[in-house]
């Protein structure tokens, strides 16, 4: 593989330097716009909108006078602090269940002789797919304190009067949460492990460690930035996520910081307050990226470089079958328990009758892809959109990890970029939408009622999904290869266009996909930014959980899951049949 | 073909396409057509309605086109909280694009009827509204009740005889309801925050102390209590007539009951901005809302007519037989800032 890149890389050295001019052409560096334009980007989704976010916190309502006191309206009661207090609670268990869901399955999947392997990326693939809160919602069936499935089933089995399961409760938000957020552990985690060649393990095995001390001191370790990089992603999706709290704090009788924020929006809007209210969440931001970099600072963590390796799978013997034991535990949990209440409830005349055969229909199916022109136009809507905003999202971040980690600007620098790169995830969506609003709803860019108001918020909020994998991706990249493109002659872009785009091809498709779902699922931003011509499905499901039309809000969500999973499924098909399973990085 | 004959052909046509359209003139009065003529020239407007679920409001946007080709009615339906942001996103982005204003919100009303932003017209139709509800219009014709709903209590006929379901408020409160009750928040639910002060006006907030004992599920809609009795997960609730019902119309085990203490009534008034980019358009809306077709539709749907000589749909009780209860604007004006606090206060969410 290697020997093939370097023969790539001067077969694309140029032979002949005609003139002065050209020589000068030749050797500048034409990528620098491309940077400029990439920070260009970022200042308008990311600056713009912040900006305004802080200066509104700041400000007098009526005159836009410079106070203080919407700081002293946000702080100054115990209830509000207590959410944010119960929020710091909900991010760091969840992400901690997270670790423990992502990082063995994606371990297991990724190096070992596991069977069923297929079966549970599909599962893990599905439950990423599905809107947390429709996951929510289905949770609130199975584990509803009175009359969940699980407690029925435990009350059938031991014969107490009482079950143990209540999800209106911190440890079930932590548990819903966990669920549809540790998908991003095992991505990154997965497509980490990936690139690390056995070699390295060889070398521990051979020096006489087994395969657990040689997993636990060897292999997680190198992919630790991507373990800590989808730990922030987690941490913060926790605390910005709206629908499942809703859904579940509320009638367990507690606040997060995003119902709270809610509720500054209540007529009439305290826009300053909610804003000032949402600044520890940005200084939460920064102090992650701090930690980030204090751990991983100055270690190496490059696995691939051009001396190729080769990627065995580690045989588990006997402890296969526990571990397939977890990882479908894990997968009922989150995917197959959910998807049995949904489909119950789209495939049902009336959902409150349960299981029958006389109360099976496909008729909510067939009238939400069919006869509803809402619903049908939303959900061309939905999917453009999102492939749209991931392209996008892709493109800016590639730009940016490799300006950051090639050094093409000064390190300040690159730490600022690095940082508002990341940004956009811990800003509520609410309030992303609200920023975006204010920004771009008054000339000269005019994009509120067009499909790209849409499309740039979902590029902007998922940005760090896509920066994270990039640069996870970028690092584990020797810069020795685009090096020697560099001295047979050829310039930065042609290394970044022989080189290291084919080998981040997956990693890229990879970061496609993860920022396409949640495109797909999006609610909080979409529901201030849509219009009447851009609806979109999350937004559908929502206005359906408002009208307790529940048969109806399954048969939305069921759609949006199976296209999505088809989508996806194609993607993989047209990337190589090998692109789930395979041995080798390239 | 002589420019003579063209024009000879083309009178004949247009002669003979009035003489088609003429049975539905006919029965149009002058004004209405005076609006029609005037709204087809606008070609298509929106509404930014709270008022209806997606199912209803688009059915009662086709049959308004039915009823007036060439006018195109589009809707953007979401909650009221929501409906009211756009609304003022757009006048602050000079991006005018509600023609129709709809919120169940009724302090929405007077807010921006005090900056000005509504449109004085007094529509035909309001002399069918039903009489108890013309007092809810706006003295000075800038809004006008155009839906109407009950809010009663629900339970689900499965878990529950009707000989055990509660009959009125109060019932809610005894202790073998205990973890069984289902209501919504007033923070996020105009519904239940009318409620809320309704309770506080007939109890005192006494009510909500004694409620509070009983260990309620709390949602957020008012539509929750719905999914929570169809889950079986509670029993009974302060629940919604039209969307039970509409859940019950397709075979779902619920309920309701008309509480003999008082029934609340809820009334949603819709406004005309004056920033409407189709007024015409607008104002044949509001005329329609008041007229048969568009009450149909919403019985049909279970809400309820909010004119005169609609029979109610099947299984819900006509209005005259109910008794109705609804604290003045003011009241509900000034109380749901106030129930609010004191829910948190007393619920702790």
């Amino acid at each position: 593989m290697n020997e093939g890149i370097a023969r790539r890389a001067a077969a694309v050295a140029p032979s002949a330097a005609p003139s002065a001019f050209g020589q000068w052409w030749l050797h500048l560096d034409k990528l620098s716009w491309v940077w400029f334009l990439a920070i260009a980007l970022l200042l308008f989704l990311v600056v713009n909108p912040l900006l305004r976010l802080l200066v509104v916190s700041f400000q007098q309502p009526d005159t836009g006078a410079f106070t203080l006191a919407n700081y002293a309206a946000a702080y100054s009661r115990s209830r509000y602090l207590d959410a944010l207090a119960k929020s710091l609670i909900l991010g760091v268990s969840s992400a901690s269940l997270c670790l423990l869901f992502g990082v063995p399955l994606a371990w297991a999947v990724s190096r070992t002789d596991m069977p069923g392997k297929g079966l549970i990326w599909v599962s893990i693939l599905g439950t990423f797919i599905i809107p947390p809160y429709l996951g929510a919602v289905g949770w609130m069936l199975l584990a509803g304190p009175n009359a969940g499935w699980l407690n029925r089933l435990f009350i059938v089995l031991t014969s107490v009067d009482k079950g143990p399961f209540n999800i209106y409760s911190m440890t079930g938000l932590v548990l819903v949460t966990a669920c549809y957020s540790f998908p991003y552990v095992f991505v990154f985690t997965k497509s980490a492990l990936d690139l690390v060649s056995s070699e390295m393990e060889d070398a521990a095995n051979i020096l006489g460690c087994g395969n657990l001390r040689t997993t636990l001191s060897i292999t997680l370790p190198l992919v630790l930035p991507a373990i800590l990089a989808a730990l922030i992603l987690v941490f913060l999706e926790a605390i910005a996520l709206f629908g499942s709290p809703a859904l579940l704090a509320l009638p367990g009788r507690f606040h997060v910081v995003t119902t709270q924020l809610w509720q500054f929006f209540e007529y009439p809007p305290k826009v300053g307050v909610a804003s000032a209210y949402a600044m520890p969440l940005l200084c939460i931001t920064i102090f992650l990226f701090w930690l980030q970099r204090r751990i991983t600072h100055r270690k190496g963590y490059v696995s691939l470089t051009g001396k190729g390796g080769e990627r065995r799978p580690i045989k588990l013997g006997g402890w296969k079958w526990p571990m397939l034991g977890y990882c479908l535990f894990v997968c009922t949990l989150s995917f197959f328990m959910p998807m049995v209440v949904i489909c119950q409830a789209a495939l049902a005349k009336a959902w409150g009758r349960g299981f029958s055969l006389d109360n099976l229909t496909l008729d909510n199916l067939y009238f939400t892809l069919f006869e509803n022109t809402l619903t049908r136009n939303a959900t061309i809507n939905t999917f453009v959109y999102a492939g749209s905003a991931a392209l996008i999202a892709v493109a800016l971040a590639l730009c940016v990890a490799y300006i950051v980690n090639r050094q093409l600007v000064g390190k300040n620098l690159g730490n600022v970029l690095s940082f508002l790169t990341m940004a956009p995830f811990v800003i509520p969506g609410i309030v992303l939408a609200i920023g975006f609003y204010a920004a771009y709803t008054r000339p000269p860019l005019l994009l509120y009622g067009t499909a790209w108001i849409l499309i740039l918020a979902f590029a902007t909020r998922f940005l760090p999904i896509a920066y994270a994998n990039t640069n996870a991706a970028i690092r584990s990249i020797n810069p020795e290869l685009e090096d020697a493109v560099r001295i047979l002659g050829g310039t930065r872009f042609t290394a970044i266009q022989r080189v290291v785009a084919p080998l981040l091809k997956r990693s890229l498709a990879g970061a496609f996909i993860l920022v396409f779902i949640p495109g797909t699922r999006e609610l909080s931003s979409a529901i201030f930014l849509s219009s009447i011509n851009t609806q979109v499905l999350s937004v559908l499901l929502f206005d359906k959980s408002d009208e307790g039309n529940f048969e109806m809000l399954a048969a939305i969500g069921l759609i949006l899951v199976i296209i999505t999973v088809a989508f996806i499924l194609i993607g993989f098909r047209l990337m190589g049949r090998d692109f789930m399973l395979r041995r080798t990085a390239a | 073909m002589s420019p003579n004959t063209i024009r000879g052909f083309l009178a004949l046509l247009s002669a003979a396409l009035t003489i088609a359209a003429a049975p539905a003139r006919a029965q149009m009065p002058a004004w209405e057509q005076q609006l029609y003529e005037a709204a087809k020239k606008e070609k298509q407007f929106t509404v930014y309605t709270a008022h209806y679920d997606t199912e209803t409001i688009a059915d009662l946007c086709m049959a308004f086109d039915k009823k007036y080709p060439g006018v195109k009615c589009n809707f953007v339906r979401t909650t009221a909280q929501v409906a009211f942001q756009r609304f003022q996103q757009d006048l602050q982005a000079k991006l005018a694009v509600a023609s129709v204003f709809s919120s169940t919100d009724v302090s929405h009303y007077p807010d921006l009827k005090k900056r000005g932003l509504l449109m004085t017209y007094q529509p035909h139709n309001l002399a069918r509204m039903v009489d108890s509800l013309k007092q809810y219009n706006d003295k000075d014709n800038d809004y006008w009740v155009t839906a109407a709903a009950l809010v009663v209590i629900a339970y689900n006929n499965s878990l529950v005889s009707e000989k055990d379901a509660p009959k009125k408020w109060t019932d809610l409160l005894d202790p073998k309801w205990k973890d069984k009750v289902s209501i919504g928040h007033p923070a996020f639910s105009g519904y239940v925050g009318t409620w809320t002060v309704l309770m506080r006006k007939l109890y005192g907030w006494d009510y909500f102390e004694k409620l509070e004992k009983n260990k309620p599920q709390i949602g957020r809609s008012i539509n929750d209590t719905v999914t929570m009795l169809n889950s079986k997960e509670r029993w009974v609730a302060a629940g919604p007539e039209a969307t039970t019902l509409l859940s019950r119309d397709k075979g779902n085990p619920l309920s309701v009951i008309y509480p003999t203490d008082g029934t609340l009534l809820m009334v949603s008034p819709t406004g005309i901005p004056k920033s409407a980019p189709a007024p015409n358009a607008a104002k044949l809306f509001v005329e329609f809302l008041l007229d048969k077709e568009a009450a149909e539709v919403q019985v049909k749907n279970h809400s309820l007519s909010v004119i005169k000589g609609i029979k109610p749909a099947v299984g819900a009780k006509p209005l005259e037989e109910i008794k109705v209860i609804r604290p003045t604007e003011e009241e509900i004006t000034k109380g749901i800032p106030e129930v609010k606090e004191k829910f948190r206060d007393t619920f702790g969410v």
